[in-house]
């Protein structure tokens, strides 16, 4: 399997029909549409904002009335709500909550009314308590602030800053204005930010103490309480009482109305697709009784749509899409190989030349995870609970399934590559053996134990590293033999063959790599000249073809050489295969810190507890790091070793006109 | 004095690569932060891309830890001539010197890629890739260290 055909589809139908064929079209799912259609004076295109924007208000009203109910009336989701996925909701109770919808949109605008009625009252009470706040150095003034006096005395009932004595008021009066003699001033509190004056004198002298005082600072209160400031604090205190009666009232009102959740994530998800809905009819042409779509479709969806039409006056029509058309791309492959299409899409969708390269790397995905994992243990806890995900959440998104399955099937590759290399929990069993019963207990390696051979598990990797590259070229031949660009397949593909795997033969035949990495067996002589010249030849070919774009014999030449020159791109490759190693000794290196410090206390009881702490804990840890660092790695391996030989990408993904719902999935019957 | 030596190499390897990375993961953490603030959803994808600096503190800690069990601070007690530890000291030098300045580089293009997340979600794969590129060289030097640790502790001086 690979990349699926795609057909351009082109259905002409009655406008009445419209809205049915439209939905039906969303629930199917199969089609991406385009505006192909040119204008002309007959078909038209609609213009749809209006409505959508409505339905996406609609949508956003929903989602801020589920909002305001997670706030005040909560649900405890389940630890792993995640792993859920999609409620199914069957057309049946679709259709009876599709009745319901100005019900639901009524509901939801009280509940925003409400939040929003909580918040105002909520800001209120800072406001209150300020008011109250201001008033605690007035609490022993007997009359409102804002009495003026009476018929022939006026009252000034202020604050002065700063701490002043009844003395030094009257001494700055008797100063400022010495003719006035009839002025009774009372300080009301003093601290040494204010000093709260009350003070009478008679009512034509008004104007010249107030003067006076202002030359203190003398100010009057700016909100004046219209009773005596006790009387106004309980008054203000009765107020921040039913405020927030109020707000609870409301609270409980929104708590009330915890059992429209459902109702509101619905509508979340009808106004979505009606959104959407209008969205593409925007994009039909229409003329005064018809309509006209077009779009892509995958073959094998084909026949299925056509019955699904049939009930329908239209008239449908499917082709094969031209050459140059921008024709989008969709991955199907199958359960083993299916968890490479996220990856493939992480990098880019295959072009137009390429093929899908999913089927070809998931083997090289897995087994290089493994090799980066290493340990049987921690393989088949991985493999246990993605299993289990798999096994229980039938309701996940599919791409989330996809990636759960990719670690599922590293789990099963690690537990394998764990047994080849010997390697449980690192050297857990020795150490437990060792410290608590006495005697060691070990299970040997299969193939071998790479911390004491590491140059073997160099070789390994390094060979992994050959087959994967060489595999990648294979692909560009495939590609050029494909397109019937021959010469170019023997120049960009089967000259590197010669140079590098020739290279690589003469290399392993040379006594120095020998000795290096302690091999038993002997290259012929004959081989490792067969293999030198094959590389003679490979690097010849390469120098003379490698820049044969140019017309300019010299700088083709050069061009030629420049070319050559990308052998150190190959090596590079190569020695990036180490880090195959080196991940895999980290995986199997931590471990074995973990349990050397939990035996630290020795075999008695609390060595066993500590042992016990420090092995979860520490293992747990590691684990964490190690999945993350070969999923990382793995990828790298692909994307750049792999995918820089034979991948040009750049496909664009098909994304079909479909049902976008964030909290149900609508069941089909089919 | 060999085991000074050795032991002071060991040291280095912790030390130095343990210090980038805390360098190199700090960076990316403030600019995950950054993110997260402003969309919760891609705290999954920032953090992938914060823990990757992590990694060389790891190295330091594997070649510390090889290099101690060889020299017996860890488990039995063995000789370790003045040449031998000398020797070790420099087999922990390039996973010290390159851990430290590769995670800190690391981290600062891992702060480039939660630039590329904050702006395309959708294009994580091609983010992740860029800090992991520069990760190829710690493993490169790691490699050398530890089999420079493993081939000092075969020879007979």
């Amino acid at each position: 399997m690979a990349k699926l055909p795609m057909k351009r589809v082109q259905i002409c139908a009655l406008k009445r029909d419209r809205r049915q064929i439209m939905k039906i079209l969303q629930r199917r799912g199969v089609v991406e549409l385009d505006d192909e259609v040119q204008q002309d004076d007959t078909f038209q295109r609609m213009d749809t904002t209006d409505q959508r924007i409505l339905f996406e208000k609609n949508v956003q009203v929903a989602q801020q009335a589920l909002d305001v109910l997670d706030t005040y009336a909560p649900v405890k989701k389940p630890m792993l709500a995640m792993l859920s996925g999609k409620e199914e909701m069957p057309l049946t109770v679709y259709d009876t909550y599709s009745e319901k919808q100005d019900e639901i949109m009524e509901h939801a605008r009280t509940l925003n009314a409400l939040a929003k009625e909580i918040a105002e009252r909520s800001a209120n009470i800072p406001k209150l308590q300020a008011q109250i706040e201001a008033l605690v150095p007035w609490f022993s003034l007997d009359v409102p602030q804002s009495f003026k006096g009476t018929k022939t005395t006026a009252a000034l009932i202020g604050a002065v800053p700063g701490e002043h004595s009844l003395e030094s008021i009257y001494g700055v009066l008797a100063e400022r204005c010495p003719e006035i003699e009839a002025v009774d001033c009372n300080v009301i509190s003093s601290t040494t930010d204010q000093t709260c004056l009350f003070v009478l004198c008679r009512r034509e002298n008004a104007s010249a103490v107030e003067d006076a005082l202002r030359t203190m600072g003398f100010a009057r209160p700016s909100m004046p309480s219209t009773v005596p400031p006790l009387e106004e604090k309980s008054r203000l205190e009765e107020e921040i009482l039913t405020t927030q009666k109020a707000i609870d009232q409301a609270k409980e009102q929104v708590a009330a109305m915890a059992d429209q959740r459902e109702g509101l994530r619905f509508a979340v998800d009808y106004y979505t697709m009606r959104a959407d809905r209008y969205e593409a009819v925007g994009r039909l042409a229409q003329s005064k009784r018809t309509f006209f779509l077009t779009g892509y479709v995958p073959a094998e969806a084909v026949p299925n749509l056509e019955k699904t039409l049939e009930p329908f006056d239209c008239a449908m029509e499917v082709n094969d899409p031209g050459e140059d058309e921008d024709v989008p791309v969709l991955l199907k492959n199958n359960g083993f190989n299916d968890p490479m299409e996220g990856v493939v899409a992480g990098y880019s969708m295959p072009g137009k030349e390429d093929i899908d390269p999913s089927p070809i790397m998931a083997i090289f995905y897995y087994v290089f995870f493994g090799i980066m994992f290493s340990d049987a243990a921690y393989g088949f806890l991985l493999a246990l609970v993605t299993g289990i995900i798999l096994l229980k959440c039938k309701g996940l998104e599919p791409s989330f399934r996809k990636s759960i399955k990719l670690f599922f099937y590293c789990g099963i590759s690690t537990v394998f590559w764990g047994v080849m290399f010997g390697s449980y929990f690192g050297d857990a069993l020795a150490v437990i053996s060792n410290t608590f019963f006495g005697h060691e207990v070990t299970i040997p390696p299969v193939l071998f134990d790479p911390v004491s051979n590491p140059m073997k598990m160099l070789l390994l990797s390094f060979a992994f590293g050959v087959v994967h590259l060489f595999t990648g070229l294979a692909i560009l031949l495939y590609k050029k033999l494909r397109a019937h660009a021959y010469a170019d397949a023997i120049y960009d593909a089967v000259f590197w063959y010669l140079l590098v795997g020739g290279g690589i033969v003469y290399l392993v035949g040379m006594p120095m790599f020998q000795n290096m990495f302690d091999l038993s067996f002997a290259v012929p002589s004959i081989v490792s000249t067969v293999a030198a010249v094959c590389a003679g030849i490979g690097a010849v070919g390469i120098l003379l073809t490698g820049g044969r774009e140019s017309r300019n014999p010299f700088k083709r030449l050069l061009k030629g050489a420049y070319s050559l020159y990308n052998v150190t791109g190959y090596l590079s490759d190569i020695l990036s295969y180490s880090r195959l190693l080196a991940l895999g000794l980290a995986t199997g290196v931590i471990a074995t810190v973990f349990n050397q410090m939990g035996s630290m206390m020795g075999g008695n009881i609390v060595g066993a507890i500590v042992f016990i702490l420090v092995f979860v804990i520490g293992h747990v840890l590691n684990i964490g790091i190690n999945v993350l660092g070969a999923y990382v790695h793995t990828n790298r391996l692909q994307y750049v070793e792999f995918f820089g030989k034979f991948y040009d990408g750049g496909g664009r993904a098909f994304v079909p006109y479909a049902m976008h719902t964030k909290y149900y999935r609508i069941k089909e019957e089919m | 004095m060999g085991l000074t030596f050795a032991l002071l190499g060991a040291a280095l390897a912790a030390l130095l690569a343990g210090i980038g990375s805390a360098k190199g993961v700090g960076l990316a953490g403030q600019a995950a932060a950054g993110l997260v603030t402003e969309d919760p959803s891609q705290f999954g994808k920032a953090l992938v891309l914060q823990l990757l600096p992590g990694t060389q503190g790891i190295y330091g800690l594997l070649v510390a830890f090889l290099t101690m069990s060889q020299i017996g601070i860890i488990g039995n007690p063995v000789e370790v001539s003045t040449l031998k530890g000398l020797l070790y000291l420099i087999a922990c030098l390039p996973i010290a010197i390159v851990g430290l300045l590769s995670a800190i580089h690391q981290g600062k293009t891992s702060v480039a890629s939660i630039g590329v997340i904050a702006k395309k979600p959708d294009q994580f794969g091609k983010a992740m890739i860029f800090p992991a590129m520069v990760e190829t060289y710690a493993i490169l030097a790691l490699l050398v260290s530890i089999l420079a640790v493993f081939g000092v502790n075969g020879l007979n001086l």
